[in-house]
């Protein structure tokens, strides 16, 4: 009888939360289902459950017809080499402002940097705007081609991944360069050789945070870019669900190449991911 | 040793990319928006100082108060619906002791994800016709509800949208607070004849307020900066009733290009998050102690 009682009592949390849970995931179910139904009509009479036939074709007309697969890899380049450039520029202020020797106005620029996180983004959203509007690029308007993407999201990053990087590199001992200054090893020597390999941990997790940023950003992408071959993938999303808003099943196969790519990258790194993400406290 | 690590050169040479992309995009844009939220402009004429003026729109203009009313019922409904949610959740996943790693796992899941594609994923959720909440509402003889474009419910549905995206992420961050606090608190409790509960309300709530109190700052921030969930859903619509401050300034300074006014609408917004922080600063984080144990 208390064994019963027991076991009862510990499963009743157990009940709740995976009630939660099912709350939290079953909107991607709906949508993987629906993906892979015939149409709307499918769709309608039996919205909750498994599809009666497997229409794969879905997949095939949405990153083919509906230019998924430009958005796709507009999305991952542009992703991808503003995380690397934010990274590579953050490191090297991080390293100047933690490792050498200028405490004072290193201070300074930190408590400066800092300032960019209580900044809310909107709020920069007109003035980058109408700078990006006025600014050319070898002859050519700014606004409009991806160089109005990739600018600001390098420099949008950069708060964050400073203050990462920065906490990071001061907690490496003295020592370590202290030998390698013995060793002959210049600052540039120091910060390639030595530093940069110790803070790999940290790199690998403000590169996941900062491409998932740039991957999920809407807001610029929407109105920084007006050609349709330009967009990225959430944009493309947006529009492609403005065209062919009367066929579902092909809309939810678009939201599953968007949603892949993280949920994979997450599946993977899920501990860099969470730790990155609330010790930055960067909710978009 | 000094020497290697003290070149004013190689100083500068670390600095400067940084340097040069925070000040263009940080700094300037922030200078630029404060000088031109005083300015009569809209892009093609040169920009002329009026003063106050663009303020005292915004002041008179009743479609920027109920912007700021969203905001405000963005901020009320993750206090009262969302704080009491994301406690009770932690607190049973913490008490669990199988599979803590998996709900922490799932439940974060949708704060990974673009927004943008959320709001497409939900719209999808409450589409009229072949939405799953009316397919459900007429599968038990309710009426069907028009969630987007009924002005009563838009706003609402958003807000579930938007409390549905970010729970699980507050979560994670409060069980990792309840998760710290050492056993011997809570074991000490036990040996006194604590229940559950009164161990939840009296030991472990009061030591995670400070983090309590970091979820509502975040709160605040990021109702201040919701824009892209209501581009996506509603537009705005239907007639402005979901529009926040920031797809305000989007419609009056990128797409009707009055570049003063909306960097004025700017400025408030960075004020109204200031003003709102500072505030609760002084009410409410002041009171409480931090513990250290």
């Amino acid at each position: 009888m208390t064994m019963t009682k027991n076991s009862l009592k510990r499963s009743i949390p157990h009940i709740v939360l995976f009630a939660f849970l099912i709350l939290t995931l079953y909107p991607f179910l709906f949508v993987l289902f629906s993906s892979i139904k015939s149409d709307n009509q499918a769709i309608a009479s039996n919205p909750f459950g498994f599809p009666a036939s497997f229409h794969f074709e879905n997949y095939r007309e949405a990153w083919v017809n509906a230019k998924i697969s430009v958005y796709f890899f507009n999305s991952l380049y542009i992703s991808t080499l503003c995380s690397v450039v934010t990274i590579l520029f953050s490191s090297m202020g991080a390293y100047a402002i933690s490792r050498i020797r200028y405490l004072r106005i290193s201070n300074v620029m930190y408590q400066a940097i800092l300032i960019g996180l209580l900044i809310p983004g909107n709020a920069l959203l007109l003035p980058i705007f109408i700078m990006l509007n006025k600014m050319e690029f070898f002859g050519h308007a700014v606004l409009g081609t991806h160089m109005a993407l990739i600018l600001p999201y390098t420099a949008g990053a950069i708060p964050f991944t400073v203050i990462i990087l920065v906490a990071f590199m001061r907690s490496i001992p003295g020592e370590i360069e202290e030998a390698s200054v013995m060793d002959g090893l210049s600052a540039k020597g120091i910060f390639s050789k030595i530093i940069m390999p110790i803070t790999v941990p940290a790199l690998v997790t403000v590169f996941i945070i900062n491409f998932i940023g740039n991957w999920n950003e809407f807001l610029m992408a929407n109105f920084f870019i007006s050609s349709d071959n330009l967009r990225t993938l959430p944009v493309g999303m947006v529009g492609f669900r403005d065209i062919y808003n009367t066929n579902y099943a092909q809309m939810s196969a678009g939201i599953v190449f968007s949603i892949l790519p993280v949920m994979i990258i997450y599946a993977v790194l899920q501990k860099q991911i969470i730790e990155g993400l609330t010790a930055g406290g960067v909710k978009g | 040793m000094n020497k290697t690590l003290r070149k004013p050169w190689t100083y500068v040479l670390f600095l400067l990319p940084l340097l040069v992309l925070y000040i263009m995009f940080f700094i300037y844009p922030m200078i630029s928006a404060a000088i031109t939220s005083f300015m009569k402009w809209n892009g093609l004429t040169e920009p002329k100082f009026n003063g106050l003026t663009n303020y005292k729109h915004a002041y008179h203009d009743a479609k920027f108060w109920d912007a700021v009313l969203n905001n405000g019922k963005f901020i009320l409904f993750s206090v009262f619906v969302q704080v009491p949610i994301i406690l009770f959740f932690s607190l049973l996943i913490s008490n669990v002791k199988k599979l803590k790693g998996l709900y922490k796992t799932a439940v974060f899941v949708p704060s990974v994800m673009s927004t943008a594609v959320i709001g497409i994923l939900w719209s999808f959720i409450y589409e009229p016709d072949i939405g799953l909440f009316n397919l459900a509402l007429t599968k038990i003889g309710l009426q069907p509800v028009m969630w987007l474009s009924d002005s009563q419910w838009a706003m609402f549905s958003i807000l579930i949208t938007n409390a549905w995206q970010w729970t699980g992420f507050y979560i994670v961050m409060v069980l990792a607070a309840i998760l710290s606090i050492p056993r011997e608190i809570d074991e000490a409790a036990i040996v006194d004849g604590a229940g559950a509960f009164t161990r939840a309300t009296r030991i472990t709530v009061p030591l995670i307020m400070p983090v309590i109190s970091v979820v509502i700052m975040l709160s605040i921030a990021g109702a201040m900066k919701a824009a892209d969930i209501i581009i996506v859903m509603t537009k705005g619509g239907p007639g402005g009733v979901t529009d926040v401050m920031a797809t305000y300034l989007i419609k009056y300074g990128i797409t009707n290009a009055k570049y003063g006014y909306g960097n004025s609408i700017g400025v408030l917004i960075f004020v109204f998050s200031l003003m709102l922080t500072a505030l609760y600063q002084v009410l409410v984080a002041r009171r409480v102690e931090r513990v250290e144990y």
